[in-house]
Parts: C-alpha cells; structure tokens; sequence
C-alpha cells in the first residue's frame, strides 16, 4: 500500500517537537488498547518523553477472550517497550451502561467511566497529560453528529482539565488509518500490529446492540472468537460479530418491504421474508446520523440452494430497501436458523475499506458463511446468524 | 505549485477532498466558508473545491450561516470551482436552478452514465460507479448549465458552466470507493491550468 504525500520521518520530528513543547518537563499516561492507533501515538509520545510517559491499558469488560493479558506482553515486547499497567475496571463499566438501550446514551455513559478511570490514574502517577490516539474519521464522526466517538472531548466542547483534571494530546489525531500504519511500520510496529483490523474503543459494547446483558455479553465474547479464528485467514480489512434481540416491530410503514425485497431478489414472495428488528442501529444518510433499524432477509432453505449467493440480486435488496424505508439503515441476510433456541440474533459483518470513511461489504463465500453460522449456533446461545450486506453508507462498520 | 482550498462545510468527507489534492501534488487545505473573498487571492488559490454537507439547499431563504457563505463565495469568486455532493446542489439553488427531495435517494454504489465526456468526465463514458450519500437532488439545473451525467435515480449527476468554469458533482469522487475519482479530479486540475493560461 503506498500512501501518496505522507512522509513519516517530517511527521515524526515535528510531532515528537510539539509534544515536548507542550508538554515540557511533565509527565504524562498513554491510554493503550492494543489497537495501532494508540499503540503508534504511545511510541510518538515515548520518543518525546521517554521515562516519563506511562502506558495505561484499561480493561473495560468489553475486550475480546484473553485480550488485556495479550496486549500488555505484546506491547511490553523489547522492540516496543511500553512497559503497561493493566487496570481493571469492568464492574465500573457494566454498571454504568446498565439499562441504556439507546447507542449515544451508552458511548456517552462509557467515555465517562472511561476519563474518569484515567483521571484517577493521572493523578496517581502525578501526570498532567492523558496521550491518546485520536484519529481524524473519529472527531470528524463526532463533530458531524454521526457518533460519539469515545475518545472526542475538546472537539466537541468538552474541557478534559476541568472535568477530569488532565490535559488530553493527540500525537495522530490528523491521520487517517492508512497513514497510521506507515507511521507505525516506520516505528518498528510488527506487521501484524500495524495492520491489526480496528477494535472500537467502546469494544463490544457497541456491538451489544441496545440493552447490555451477561448472556448478550457472553454471546457476542464466543461469537466474536469465532468469527475472527474463521475470517482471519482472508485479508477482509475487518470482520465483526453483534448481538440483537429477536424483539422484531409490527409497525404498519414495514408491511410492504417484504414485496420490494422478492421483486429485487426476483423471487416469489412466498420464498423470502423480512423481519424489521426493534432495537436501533447507527447508519449515516446524506451525511447525517440516522438512528434506524435493522432488516433481515429470509430466503427459504430450497431457494437459496437453487441461487447460491445472489450477490447482485441482495445488493439490489439491500439498496431498494433503505432508498423506500427512510428509518432502515441496515440490511442483513439470514444465514441460518435454530429453532427453538434462545430469541437472540448472532450478525456477522466483513467489509472492505481503505480509510474506513467509507466501506463496501466483503464478499465472503457463502459456505463459509454457513460453517461460521453452525459453530455458532452449535454453542446453544442464539438461534439466528445473519450477515449484514450493507455498505458505509448507508451503515457505519460498527453496529452502534 | 496549484493552490486550491477546500471550503470546509462540515462533511464527513471534505477532508478527505484536500487529501485527495495533496496525493495529485496540489497545495491543499480545509478554509472556512466565512473566509472572506479576497483572502483566497492574496494566498494565491487558483480554483476552489467545496464538500458535501449534512444540510438541505431546497430554499436559499433556510441555509445555514456555512451554507449562505458558501452560497457568497459561489458568486463573487470568479476561479475554477468544483463542487461536490450538497454544495453541488447550492451551486443550483445559487444559480436559478432548483433542489428538491430526492423521489429515490442514494446511498453507497451508484452507477453513473456519462452523456458529456468533455473536461471532468474525460476518459470516464460510457459509465463508471460511484459512491453516494444523499436525500436531496437537483431537480432542474440553472440557466447556462450544462448537465454531463445521470444516475437510474438522479437526473443531474454531474454539470458545469462552460463560461464560468463552475462544475458540479453529485457523487463523491473523494471517497476511496468511488474508484476513477481520481480522474475526475485530474481532469479538474487540468480545467485549472487551461484556465490559468487563458
């Protein structure tokens, strides 16, 4: 991947430059997460401050199967040396997101138990700064009203000093991904760090859609280990499991979806339908956040074997749906169904993407599709996987 | 070196616009719409590039403070001008044409057929995909202007006026997806220099 005009070294030394005189002789905590991002502002900050810069990784309860352990022996490698302080804090976090059902009301509750878990942590090493690895799609997303990014305070208004008792520096916060990854291969970031597929800050709570529950919790923690272990090998740019309810609406402004879906499938109508979920996901419609809601296409057993994937004919679904249906941001279709089992939806998600401003959906074979959906429904937690077939825009990459 | 601003109106893509420019070797970056006229001469811009938006343009009596600057600038800089997504759609309002609800909005890939491949289509018929995001479209584009491509859904997908070297895009050829984007923007570049030279 070549990325045009980006020279990593000018950027190194003149960002190494502003961090020292920012920060000049004062100490400051790196939030990590393992992610390239913040791994690659904590290497640009450790240049400018050296022992005086502390890695801190938060874990929030909403990390993947064996993840906080993982990041802080990878980052604590020699090549790296970021030397990080674990904190456990996902009792404070499950808490605060209790009983939210609403994707803003959730990010928000989160980035304030997340500053204030920081905040402690500054003032218990003495530091005035929080170094954190702010990107620009993030405060553009926040700013232009599409989401909450969890790591946006000053742009939208919100003074870090005053609220939680440190100044915040963003060595990164003018790059995009893709430039990101030069930085970090030009620090030395291993391949497979510096090219990891993004990991939201909030975690798997934005992919917990709606109300946050153990049982969702732990669904989304196996499901999302299987999708990983399974899309892993192919070079998808990120690959993602959500949880919904099976809550599905009756509202009347649906009733005729079902129509335009075998019209665009060219299939009779007795062969597919469409289920409009209850709880909201977030998408973004001539640039402005739409809070809508999911559909999931059904295409009966017999008839998907006759067709194979219709990728086409789904992609035309997809669109016509959420051109008539102003309220539905997402579409997904069906891959398999238990019946009988627990009333929750497994959503599987591959896009992709170069910057993440805008994303196509992956292709990914049907069969494989298929063998993911088994193993998870093998495990007796939900009875439906799906897979979403829907773009950025209209959706974002995330669920929430 | 070919300076050209990218009137920031607070799209989710504008930045990736001056990304764009910079990659093609233009000097390029993000300029307010109340920057006032004659500060874009004194930095030397040669053309001017403004993004899409998450406003409406259907009446010039409801634009936002952005929107009505940039509505202004439209007018009384006599440069190049590109503009992309909802300023694409000002440019109608501005001009005398109009802006309504889209009947079919667009979102993601769009195939775009090209009917005038002359200037910021060169070497794109007879159609290529592009990507989209919008609720609005323009329904009749102004007096002088000339349409140069269509969408199944969207009438106006591209225009321009010859005269005032103006051109509009519906679709966002800044975006990574939108694949010859690129080209438009190369042909853009070249519309610049031909004008510089007159």
């Amino acid at each position: 991947m070549t990325v045009e005009g980006f020279r990593p070294s000018s950027y190194l030394a003149s960002e190494t430059a502003r961090l020292q005189e920012t920060i000049g002789n004062g100490k400051a905590i790196a939030a990590v997460s393992g992610g390239v991002d913040s791994t690659v502002a904590a290497l640009v900050a450790k240049r400018a401050l050296g022992d005086r810069l502390f890695p801190v990784f938060i874990d929030t309860g909403f990390l993947r199967v064996g993840e906080p352990e993982s990041v802080k022996a990878r980052l604590g490698e020699p090549s790296l040396g970021l030397k990080v302080k674990l904190v456990r804090a996902g009792r404070r976090f499950l808490d605060a997101t209790k009983g939210e059902r609403g994707a803003e009301e959730k990010r928000k509750e989160f980035r304030e138990t997340f500053y204030r878990v920081l905040g402690e942590e500054a003032r218990k090493d003495g530091c005035d700064f929080v170094v954190q690895g702010t990107i620009a799609p993030d405060w553009i997303e926040t700013q232009g009203g599409i989401k909450t990014q969890h790591n946006i305070l000053e742009q939208v208004g919100i003074d870090p000093l005053a609220a939680y008792g440190f100044k915040v520096v963003e060595p990164v916060s003018e790059l995009y991904k893709d430039q990101v990854r030069v930085l970090g291969r030009y620090l030395d970031v291993p391949r497979d760090m510096s090219d990891r597929q993004p990991f939201p800050g909030p975690g798997l709570l934005v992919r917990c859609i709606g109300i946050v529950s153990k049982k969702k919790l732990d669904l989304l923690k196996s499901s999302t280990k299987i999708v990983e272990e399974k899309l892993g090998p192919f070079s998808y740019d990120q690959y993602l499991a959500g949880v919904i309810e099976n809550r599905l609406t009756e509202e009347q402004v649906y009733k005729n979806m079902g129509g335009t879906v075998a019209e665009a499938l060219g299939l009779p109508a007795s062969e597919t339908r469409v289920d409009v979920f209850e709880d909201r996901v977030t998408g973004v419609k001539g640039d402005t956040r739409c809070y809508g809601r999911l559909a999931g296409i059904r295409i009966q057993e017999e008839s998907r074997e006759t067709y194979g994937w219709l990728p086409e004919k789904l992609r035309l679904a997809q669109s016509s749906i959420v051109e008539k249906f102003s309220d539905i941001t997402r579409v997904a279709v069906m891959v398999k169904e238990k019946r009988g089992g627990p009333p929750l939806s497994v959503i599987i998600r591959a896009i992709s993407t170069r910057d993440f401003m805008t994303a196509a959906v992956a292709q990914v074979p049907w069969k494989i599709l298929k063998d993911i959906a088994e193993s998870i429904l093998k495990t007796g937690d939900s009875s439906r996987v799906y897979y979403d077939i829907t773009p950025k825009p209209p959706a974002t990459i995330e669920f929430e | 070196m070919t300076t050209i601003p990218v009137v920031y109106v607070k799209g989710q893509y504008n930045h990736l616009i001056a990304r764009r420019l910079q990659e093609l070797g233009v000097d390029s970056r993000l300029m307010p719409p109340s920057t006032p006229p004659e500060k874009f001469e004194q930095m030397g811009a040669d053309a001017l590039v403004m993004g899409g938006g998450p406003q409406s343009v259907r009446s010039l009596d409801s634009l936002t403070d952005e929107l009505r600057d940039a509505s202004n600038l439209m007018t009384r800089i006599k440069l190049p001008m590109l503009c992309i997504c909802v300023t694409h759609q000002l440019m109608a309002t501005t001009f005398g044409g109009m802006t309504n609800l889209a009947r079919k909005p667009e979102f993601g890939p769009v195939e775009i057929s090209v009917s005038d491949e002359d200037s910021i289509l060169s070497g794109l018929k007879p159609s290529f995909t592009a990507w989209e995001s919008h609720n609005d479209e323009i329904v009749a584009a102004p007096p002088g202007f000339r349409v140069l491509a269509s969408s199944d859904n969207c009438m106006v997908q591209a225009m321009k006026n010859e005269k005032t070297n103006m051109f509009g895009v519906q679709f966002h050829p800044e975006v990574s997806h939108t694949t010859r984007g690129a080209d438009v923007f190369r042909n853009f570049l070249r519309a610049v220099d031909d004008h510089r030279r007159a």
